[in-house]
């Protein structure tokens, strides 16, 4: 492990001082290596760059070709032992973009370094783990954690206490860190109980393409050739179809909506809780859970269209406001291997999620007076089930196979757009000794069908360091096939699923 | 998508075997105990526990590993580890390397648990992960994770000279291995376990052990070197002790789910 070295201090003493030195001085000596070694440092730093290799899936087409992605990224955890039951977790990350923030920067302002090389600060843990308090088999901990709960991994539907970070939906696994009181029981050595109270909800990170999925299409002239359909039923998309069909689109203006997110108060109501229970009965690990709170992804609730006629165009701005529904979640998961199965791994979750109901409510209204008014059930509030079940399984030592079933992805929630089905496969192969790996994740939507495909080729030179080449290739149909259908919006096809991607990434971890 | 685990799991009765013990000095060369009278004519299963015990002989202990991957071009590579062991449970820490921070908890020889700290989670490992590389170095899952020959292997007696016995090993009926044949060779005068060679299904000779560098600390008498090697091709990886502690007193909470994510 890294140690940290205490900073050796260099200050002046007063005379007096030096007999007391002396008579410290053993002490002193014997306390240094003391506190190294409650010290522990790790780390890693990636750089990270990306090209666009598609030129129909940015905001307008022909914007592809270009690098969209230059980072650096500098990660240091540290962790504080000051007792053997007691431990503080800080993990800070400085993420630096190799890109100005504008391309029309001021020349006045390029003395300012978060202009000319911008850069985020994230705390990805700070926490304190106590061991042993108030039962000897009870642990507490308290601060900003990440929290992954279930045995699938990624897509669990019982994986809601950490909302996710898809702020870089190539980093699919990291996790939104939020404030938590964690009570973790181990009453005997086959069961483990958690408890989990958080205060403040935290939505999950959406990815830099999110805001495509509201976003009007315009031709080259810059007349509208389609709205997004938003969450009603096809007749009432017509009804609102037929609203501007009869308006020339080259005599529309109309800026891309704005969407609002509202987010749940600070009140105690508004907190969340989550117990799990995780069992080892033989070959068979199995886990119950429940929790209460909020959906991690923004659900549509409302919207207004403001219609203002005018010379030579009549504008028409679009806001609308999406919520984080409350849900209670009871949920199962199991982890299975035995010889007798072949040795194949097998992994499940199972979720029966009762929403809140949401209804979404349009209304259009011409210089103060309403034009049409139309609503729809966008979730109901009845339960419905989310699952994933896959097999895993080492051929060899040079080949790995991971296959899932899944049934509704980590954003759905039962609204209009449904609970879709998915298989995802992904196989490993281990060359040179596992210094080089091919690896080739890809998911289908068995329900649009569209597809991600993320091949990645990684090399460990040396120890802690590796060097990947990969590319995130997404396909399906760019608009949908409706477009009056909220639901018929492919997958991984539409724009707001980001672009495809080439990647080069080093790592270096220590 | 999951990431596969494709590094080491544990270090297992080899190492327990094979380590030396010198808390706090560095651990030098030793000279062997004073040899134990010619042992009388012993059954190969009798050989085969007097190895196991003697390679379990402490209560617990906790080694620092390095291991020494030389590629067949001579490139080296060198991770380090931590091994705690208490009877047949085992939790290993890598401490350097792109597994940092990756630990393993070791059961039984089906039971193996692993911290991702990609995911941070904790997950059970599929037997078919077991004969993996660990690190692409020539020691298995299933190698470091094995606690007792005697429970999975019939033993008889293959040859013997003077200063050895050569052991043959062959899967019970029912059990499940990746080899077909193990060959230990076991030193008269201590019982040590001072070479072994693995056999495939075919009779080929896939891994070899050649343990070296006796050291006796407090009482516990252990090889500190040991290189593993693939015959086939000639990749070697050498697994060195650099510290030892041994009869510490480790709890059994060491080896628990609990602590394999404890601070994570």
């Amino acid at each position: 492990m890294g140690k940290v070295a205490r900073a050796r201090r260099a200050w002046p003493l007063p005379r007096g001082a030096a007999v007391a030195l002396l008579v410290l001085a053993p002490a002193t000596a014997e306390a240094a290596p003391a506190w190294i070694d409650k010290l522990e440092l790790s780390g890693y730093l990636q750089s990270d760059i990306r090209f666009d290799i598609d030129n129909s899936r940015g905001p307008v087409p022909g914007q592809g070709y270009t690098f969209s992605l230059n980072r650096n990224d500098f990660d240091l955890k540290l962790k504080f032992t000051p007792h053997p039951d007691v431990i503080a977790v800080v993990e800070p990350r400085v993420r630096y973009y190799g890109f100005v923030s504008s391309q029309t920067l001021a020349v006045a302002d390029l003395w300012n370094a978060s202009d000319v090389s911008p850069f985020t600060l994230y705390m990805d843990q700070a926490y304190v783990a106590v061991k042993g308090v108030p039962s000897k088999w009870i642990d507490l901990k308290a601060g900003r954690m990440q929290v992954t709960w279930g045995s699938v991994d990624v897509f669990s539907p019982n994986d809601n206490i950490s909302s996710r970070d898809l702020s870089d939906p190539l980093d699919y696994t990291r996790k939104v860190p939020n404030e938590m009181v964690e009570i973790d029981a181990y009453p005997t050595s086959r069961l483990t109980l958690n408890a989990i109270w958080i205060p403040i909800f935290q939505p999950s990170w959406l990815p830099p393409s999110a805001p495509l999925a509201y976003s009007v299409q315009k031709n080259a002239q810059g007349c509208l050739t389609q709205f997004p359909a938003p969450p009603l039923t096809v007749a009432q998309n017509g009804q609102l179809e037929k609203l501007f069909t009869a308006v020339n689109p080259c005599a529309l203006n109309i800026p891309d909506p704005s969407v609002t997110t509202y987010l749940p108060s600070n009140k105690l109501t508004d907190m969340q809780v989550g117990l799990r229970a995780r069992m080892k009965l033989g070959d068979l690990d199995v886990g119950v859970n429940y929790y209460y709170g909020r959906f991690g992804f923004p659900v549509a609730y409302d919207a207004t269209v403001l219609v203002s006629p005018g010379a030579p165009k009549t504008t028409i701005n679009y806001s609308a406001e999406v919520v984080y529904p409350r849900m209670h979640v009871v949920g199962a998961d199991f982890n299975y291997s035995s010889h007798w199965l072949g040795d194949v791994g097998v992994v499940g979750d199972l979720a029966v999620i009762v929403p809140e109901p949401v209804s979404f409510a349009l209304g259009i209204y011409e210089n103060g007076s309403q034009l049409l008014q139309l609503s729809n059930q966008n979730v109901p509030g009845k339960a419905f089930v989310k699952g994933a079940v896959g097999l895993e399984r080492t051929f060899g030592s040079a080949l790995y196979v991971d296959a899932l079933f899944i049934h509704g992805f980590f954003d759905e929630f039962n609204d209009v757009y449904g609970l879709h089905n998915y298989v995802s496969l992904t196989p490993e192969l281990h060359m040179l000794r596992d210094r080089v790996k091919l690896r080739l994740a890809s998911i289908l939507d068995l329900t649009d069908p569209s597809y991600v495909f993320y091949p990645q080729l990684t090399w460990n030179p040396l120890p802690s360091v590796e060097l990947m080449i990969g590319a995130f290739v997404l396909g399906g149909d760019l608009q949908p096939k409706n477009p009056l259908d909220y639901a018929s919006r492919s997958k991984f096809g539409q724009p707001a699923a980001g672009r495809d991607e080439a990647i080069s990434r080093v790592t270096v971890t220590w | 998508m999951r990431f596969v685990f494709a590094t080491g799991l544990t270090v297992g009765l080899l190492i327990a075997g094979l380590a030396s013990a010198d808390p706090p000095a560095p651990p030098t060369p030793a000279p062997p105990p004073a040899a134990a009278p010619a042992p009388p004519q012993l059954a190969p299963g009798e050989i085969l526990a007097k190895m196991e015990a003697g390679n379990n002989a402490s209560a617990d202990q906790t080694l620092n590993e390095r291991l020494t991957v030389v590629e067949v071009d001579g490139t080296r590579r060198i991770y380090e580890f931590t091994f705690q062991q208490k009877g047949s449970k085992r939790l290993v820490e890598f401490t350097s390397g792109e597994s940092k921070g990756m630990s393993v908890l070791v059961e039984d020889r089906d039971t193996v648990y692993v911290y991702l700290p990609g995911f941070r989670k904790v997950r059970r490992v599929a037997t078919s992960a077991m004969n993996q590389p660990i690190v692409g170095s020539d020691l298995s899952n299933e190698d470091m994770a094995t606690t007792s020959w005697a429970q999975t292997y019939d033993v008889s007696l293959d040859k013997e000279d003077d200063a050895s016995w050569w052991l043959a090993l062959t899967p019970k009926r029912g059990v499940v291995t990746s080899y077909g044949k193990i060959v230990h060779r076991v030193e008269k005068s201590h019982f040590l376990q001072q070479e072994t060679h693995w056999f495939n299904a075919a009779g080929t000779e896939v891994k070899s052990l050649v343990a070296s560098q006796p050291t006796s600390t407090d009482g516990v008498y252990r090889f500190r070197l040991a290189v593993f090697s693939d015959p086939r091709t000639g990749h070697r990886s050498e697994l060195e002790t650099t510290s030892a502690r041994y009869n510490q007193g480790l709890s059994d909470d060491v080896f628990t789910l609990r602590q394999l994510q404890w601070g994570k």
